[in-house]
């Protein structure tokens, strides 16, 4: 240990800057302290289920399984990516808080900001990693469950005496057109994008709140309120409405939350849309305004939080 | 003494607000001490004198109502006072999924460290707190005792000039207690300043050069150790294997003294506790 | 107190100059037909709680597949009003999905007509009124899905199919076909247009029916069908004896023409 001379004690006084390096290990360790809580059995659980569900379905055409299966397994990802993220993050800050793991970091000269960013970073590179292994997981299914699927159709066609080239050409554009797609990533894309805007926002409430429930509980509230933000911001739009205190909530209510279903291309993928560039583009500069906004916004209230 | 106090204290005030249905608490009331540079300081006082709300506040963990606060020289409110500074907290938690060696390099890396130096800063820290053996596994299966060691290692790692030690012996064994004592009386003979709480007077009494005593938010008393505890108008002496004429001619001399000088008592001293508890634990076992 | 009350100022700055560009992105998204319209509650029939869950919580795909596979047990024990019930519901949470319409109209106008036309517990004059209710029920779900999908050509060609198969009205039959057909539908839909016309009671569709297969005849894409079809037509339509073609009519194998064109 080295001795230190106290005619040396006076330091420098050359501000704190914004690190990468801080932050990345704020990341790092919040993401292996959320994956030490199981996360990744549940992922693998859910990776069986789904293929299960690829499979477990009884069938009218190719088209039907197929567009079944994308739909349950979206739609399952999207709860459970939105579930997670609101849960972890309301746990993260009360927990550092409660077992006085955040005196001894930020007792170091680590900002606020850094530490906000570190945690809010870590949630969304585990949410991020589950969401690459099930999107590779259903593109599998998927890939295997076409050429199948296609396969038996013809053959039924075939014994039907309908296999006319029209009529194979069809069938094949249908089940190429729900089956293994690019559009399948962007649809995972938008979920994780989704996902990113609730976790800042519960981030957000828990640097306001103390209580994981209550955190949970609002971001709940907000996530569905964001899902119907386009019925209240036309509703506030509306010039000939009366009611100014009902407009007033709606109009603090479009104001507060962000809108959810603007990252909503899942049940249009899941039936074979196109998700062209322009909308990739739009959904993630939206997306990454909200997170910009609602973390300085967080920045702002933790600054001054009394631990 | 270099001229930059290590922890300045000025007219320190903390009112928690209070919540609906309740008034406002007054934590700290015009609290103002320094901490010179490498001297142990202890800050002492009953449960809810206010101790720990003035070193949090002086961590920049909490915002004065009034007043101000300073580490050599720089606001706490300033990010850039910590680098200066290592903090132990009373019953420090760390994260369970994270071994001893781990701990350290999330801690040094959020200092700022890396590389060789960081790993060879944490093997150092390691050794000195007697946790090598223990390195590779997880907190969370950790004694109090080493807790409170690891603790130590993750203020020092980053080699603080101050270091801020807030019950560093609360649920610790007699053994562990000690051991944290040598290290503080360690830290102060290389020059580190130590600002330490407690209300376990006789193990601040052991260590500190100068005390402050809170109570109610306030500072009651404060100054040099040993002239606040000392009696002025007694003197102690202790002979060994002296016979019963030598203590017999001494008991005479002082009477014959006169003047209010008199020989309030004699007999043998007692051990402490302590002392007992550590020779009889260290004994060697009988075959 | 300071920090949270700035804040809050940020968020409400924040949130008035968000939802002009809230709107501009919804409206981008929605021409490009990747998020739907709000679901409009309480329109039809109550889905309750879980409408409420898939207007709010963004599920309203998983929610009609649901519902999908609900109507399918219902079908299984050939309970038709549960099953149009649920695709009902099914058809307003995936409004642009032009598979739910068209499912919905089979189980209508096929399972469910041809459920109650062979039922002999019913009386015989109620069974043809519901075998004819029910194929109108087929044909009402398909054009109501046309209204929403004008340009899908599988609708249009389902809706020609039924007509052709199930109301036996070859003028709409050859109607859909042809829509089919001007969107983009598969080739076989511009001869079955023909046909249809060819079929129906009205000298204006035989006209059309003539002019379209006379099209496929020059283009070298005569089939023996639409041979028959189109001397068929030629007699009909009086069309002078140098305009017609010189191909013998083949042999019909069965003495019905509505049993279908020979392929």
């Amino acid at each position: 240990m080295s001795e230190a001379s106290p005619s040396s004690a006076a330091v420098s006084v050359a501000p704190v800057r914004f690190s990468p390096q801080r932050v990345w290990t704020l990341a790092y360790a919040t993401m292996t302290q959320l994956m030490r809580m199981k996360i990744l059995p549940f992922l693998l659980l859910f990776c069986v289920l789904v293929a299960a569900m690829g499979f477990g379905f009884s069938v009218i055409n190719p088209e039907q399984q197929l567009s079944q299966f994308k739909t349950m397994s979206l739609g399952v990802l999207q709860i459970f990516s939105i579930v997670f993220g609101i849960v972890s993050t309301a746990l993260l800050l009360p927990k550092d808080l409660e077992d006085r793991t955040l005196y001894t970091i930020l007792s170091k000269p680590v900002p606020r900001f850094d530490y906000v960013l570190g945690k809010l970073l870590g949630v969304l590179m585990l949410i991020a990693s589950g969401l690459v292994i099930i999107d590779a997981v259903l593109s599998l299914i998927l890939w295997v469950q076409q050429s199948m699927l296609f396969d038996a159709a013809v053959a039924q066609l075939h014994t039907e005496k309908q296999d006319t080239p029209e009529v194979v050409a069809q069938m094949r554009e249908i089940v190429a057109r729900q089956g293994l797609t690019w559009n399948l990533h962007w649809a995972v894309w938008a979920i994780f994008l989704k996902a990113a805007v609730v976790t800042t926002v519960a981030l957000l409430l828990s640097c306001i709140a103390s209580s994981t429930l209550f955190t949970i509980v609002i971001t709940f509230c907000i996530t569905i309120i964001g899902h119907g933000h386009a019925m209240i911001r036309e509703f506030v739009l509306q010039p000939n409405l009366s009611g100014t205190s009902l407009r007033i909530v709606s109009f603090l209510l479009a104001a507060i939350c962000p809108d959810l279903a603007q990252f909503d291309v899942v049940d249009s993928v899941a039936n074979g849309e196109i998700v062209p560039w322009g909308a990739v583009y739009e959904m993630t500069g939206i997306a990454a305004l909200y997170l910009t906004v609602y973390l300085f916004v967080t920045h702002v209230v933790f600054v001054e939080k009394e631990l | 003494m270099s001229a930059t106090p290590a922890v300045s204290v000025n007219h320190l005030t903390k009112v928690f607000k209070g919540h609906i249905g309740k008034g406002a608490f007054r934590a700290v009331h015009d609290v103002s001490f320094t901490v010179e540079a490498g001297e142990v300081y202890g800050l002492i006082g009953p449960n809810g004198s206010g101790k720990s709300t003035t070193m949090k506040v002086i961590l920049g963990l909490l915002n004065a109502t009034a007043g101000d606060t300073r580490i050599f020289g720089i606001p706490s409110t300033e990010v850039a006072s910590r680098r200066s500074v290592g903090f132990l907290p009373e019953n420090p938690y760390f994260y369970k999924h994270l071994n001893g060696r781990e701990t350290l390099h999330f801690y040094g890396k959020l200092c700022g460290m890396s590389g060789e130096h960081l790993k060879s800063r944490a093997e150092e820290m390691l050794a000195l707190t007697g946790l090598e053996d223990a390195a590779t596994r997880r907190v969370g299966g950790y004694s109090k005792g080493m807790l409170q060691r690891l603790g130590l290692a993750q203020a020092l790692i980053h080699e603080p000039q101050l270091l801020v030690l807030d019950e560093p012996t609360a649920g610790v064994d007699p053994s562990g207690s000690r051991i944290i004592r040598d290290l503080i009386i360690e830290f102060r003979t290389r020059g580190i300043t130590v600002l330490v709480t407690s209300h376990l007077l006789e193990q601040m009494q052991e260590v500190c050069d100068r005390v402050g005593i809170m109570a109610h938010g306030r500072m009651v008393r404060e100054g040099r150790l040993d002239e606040l505890i000392a009696v002025a108008n007694h003197t102690e002496m202790v002979p060994e294997n002296a016979a019963p004429a030598l203590l017999a001619k001494i008991d005479a001399l002082v009477q014959a003294e006169g003047g209010g000088t008199r020989l309030l008592r004699s007999g043998h001293p007692r051990t402490t506790l302590e002392r007992l508890f550590l020779e009889a634990t260290h004994e060697p076992k009988k075959p | 107190m300071k920090r949270k009350l700035q804040a809050a100022a940020v968020l409400l700055v924040f949130g008035v100059l968000k939802l002009p560009l809230e709107q501009r992105v919804t409206h981008d998204l929605r021409t490009m037909r990747l998020v739907d319209e709000p679901l409009h509650l309480g329109v039809k029939g109550n889905m309750g709680q879980i409408g409420l869950a898939a207007a709010f919580g963004g599920l309203r795909g998983l929610i009609a597949t649901i519902f999908q596979l609900r109507a399918h047990v219902e079908f299984t024990r050939v309970n038709w009003a549960q099953v149009d019930k649920y695709y009902g519901f099914v058809t307003q949470l995936q409004p642009r999905n032009a598979r739910y319409w068209e499912e919905a109209s089979w189980h209508m106008a096929y399972n469910a007509a041809s459920y109650y036309l062979y039922n002999q517990e019913l009386k015989p004059g109620l069974r043809g009124q519901l075998f004819h209710d029910y194929v109108k029920r087929g044909s009402d779900i398909l054009n109501e899905g046309l209204q929403l999908l004008p340009d899908n050509p599988r609708l249009w060609q389902k809706l020609g199919d039924l007509h052709w198969n199930r109301s036996k009205d070859f003028k709409a039959a050859g109607d859909a076909y042809w829509n089919s057909f001007q969107h983009g539908g598969l080739n076989f839909t511009e001869r079955f247009a023909a046909y249809a016309y060819a079929q129906s009671n009205d000298p204006a569709s035989w006209t059309k029916g003539y002019a379209i297969l006379k099209k496929l005849y020059n283009e070298k894409k005569a089939t023996p069908g639409l041979i028959e079809f189109l001397k068929m037509l030629e007699q009909n339509l009086h069309i002078p004896a140098d305009q017609r073609i010189s191909d013998a009519a083949p042999v019909r194998k069965t003495p019905d023409p509505q049993a279908g064109p020979q392929r």
